[in-house]
């Protein structure tokens, strides 16, 4: 063996070389006195350099106890994650979103919102599948009592509206999970119901938490949404699930297959929101949590109605899948109509 | 998986406090960053969650320093002031010139050096460091030894007043 290079000392002595590494060194060593000499001086530096890194350590401070119920997503920064990271920090939004709309979506939860959505801009890169593994797990903790089936929708020419309430009785199972947190969401999105990005993000949320649904058929799909539900033409299709966007009347979940390992999801939804009473009345909130939310929330969509978008037939869109924000864009312009 | 994230808490926290205060030079802005680290990994549930926390803290201490540099905070790293303007005790003096004069140090590796230095220091592997990095595992011995000698090396002539090229 030749002489033991500088990095392979330092390695050595850090303990970082396999055991077969370890013992060329370590043979060369004992028959090269000038290595071995290497060796001491190798050491000396690690020591010296430990040294001074320990003058420049931190006052020890005790770490404060660990309690992760307490932490709340961190409300700054994480925006400014570099690109790598900036998936996670939308699984961060999609996961910590009741935390977040407890303490108002409007100043913090907007702008993100407005990038993940708008088409015309660049989008925040769509979860990868580890990031979609996710949040399903999460969101089948959080639905461990299975709601029953969805009752049959109701039929298109019906308002909106009211046609909202057997849809989120259905959920009560589940909502007595999370009352306080879905309120919130429910409560908040409505509070913006003229403005599509929270409308958008909360169907992104309920579509989520539909991943346990069983699949319907495409008839039902168009009962539910009142109209042809969209989707890529020429994919194949998967799946249809029924998604429970909160106030909203109709989402559906359309599960396409783009290749042999990408699985796309087009979700259409009927853009009209329940108004607050009706929630309210069918038993999604208990009174308390509903009180907790504070008088000004809880006025605020009765003091701003939407009636362009209660009127519009208008869909509101999603493609999501485990491709770039350009290839989703891309999908999303050549949605169709699914004619029967 | 909150356990086992407890469990990490316990065994990482204060290294990455250590790695987060050489890289913002203030004690509660590293434990702060530190906590914000923890926050998101109790929300993102990383699977990797040591080496997950550690790129998280460097891309906080990275943005820290952007915003530092923007505000033009730039201190004078080799005048040893106490930064305390209470009298300090002659060993807390001492203390905190020592801390400069390897902050300066330090400041005079090159980026991609000091990283690798103060992730090793922090108690990270060579994998670890290798997959953080994005160097060679084979490469790390080698940065890791030049690191170490360039930090002695600047250290030793910020002592005697010398100045200490870069690179």
């Amino acid at each position: 063996m030749s002489h033991v290079d500088e990095g392979l000392l330092h390695a050595y002595i850090d303990g970082e070389l396999s055991a077969a590494e370890t013992q060329g060194v370590a043979a060369h060593l004992a028959q090269c006195p000038a290595c071995r000499g290497r060796l001491e001086e190798a050491r000396a530096l690690i020591a010296r350099a430990d040294e001074l890194l320990a003058m420049a350590a931190s006052p020890d401070r005790a770490a404060p106890p660990f309690r992760a119920g307490d932490v709340k997503p961190p409300a700054r920064l994480w925006w400014k994650v570099p690109l790598p990271l900036t998936w996670a920090a939308t699984v961060a939004l999609a996961l910590g979103i009741g935390t977040y709309l407890g303490e108002g979506l409007t100043s913090r939860g907007r702008p993100v919102v407005a990038v993940a959505t708008d088409s015309t801009m660049p989008r925040v890169p769509a979860p990868t599948p580890a990031a979609r593994d996710l949040v399903e797990r999460r969101e089948r903790r959080a639905t461990a009592p299975r709601p029953a089936p969805t009752s049959p929708a109701p039929a298109p020419t019906q308002p909106a509206a009211p046609a909202a309430a057997p849809q989120l009785r259905a959920k009560n199972g589940r909502m007595q999970d999370r009352p306080d947190q879905e309120v919130a969401v429910q409560a908040d999105s409505l509070a913006a119901a003229g403005r599509r990005e929270e409308v958008r993000l909360a169907a992104k949320i309920a579509g989520s938490s539909a991943a346990e649904e069983s699949a319907i058929s495409i008839d039902s799909a168009r009962r539910l949404l009142g109209t042809d539900p969209l989707v890529v033409p020429g994919l194949p299709i998967e799946a249809i699930y029924p998604g429970h966007a909160l106030g909203y009347s109709g989402v559906v979940r359309i599960e396409q297959v783009l290749d042999r390992n990408t699985m796309i999801e087009v979700v259409t939804g009927r853009a009209a929101p329940a108004p607050l009473s009706e929630v309210t009345t069918a038993g999604r909130a208990r009174a308390d949590s509903l009180a907790a939310l504070g008088p000004k929330r809880a006025m605020a969509p009765a003091a701003a109605p939407a009636p362009t978008f209660l009127r519009a037939p208008a869909l509101l869109l999603e493609v999501r899948g485990p491709l770039s924000p350009d290839s989703l864009a891309a999908l999303r312009r050549l949605l169709q109509p699914l004619r029967p | 998986m909150p356990q086992d994230l407890a469990d990490v808490y316990r065994t990482t926290y204060r290294a990455l406090v250590r790695f987060l205060y050489r890289k913002v030079w203030d004690a509660e802005r590293a434990e702060d960053l530190a906590q914000e680290a923890f926050a998101r990994a109790v929300v993102h549930k990383p699977e990797n969650a040591r080496g997950w926390l550690f790129i998280v803290a460097a891309n906080m201490a990275r943005d820290e320093a952007r915003r530092a540099v923007r505000e033009r905070r730039h201190l004078t790293l080799l005048t040893a002031e106490p930064q305390e303007s209470t009298p300090a005790s002659d060993h807390a003096l001492e203390a905190e010139s020592d801390r400069t004069r390897v902050r300066a140090a330090l400041e005079a590796l090159s980026p991609r050096d000091r990283e690798v230095l103060l992730l090793w220091d922090a108690g990270l592997s060579y994998d670890e460091i290798a997959a953080q990095t994005g160097l060679a595992r084979g490469a790390i011995g080698t940065t890791l030894s030049r690191a170490r000698r360039r930090l002695v090396e600047a250290f030793e002539a910020g002592k005697s007043g010398k100045h200490v090229a870069r690179g």
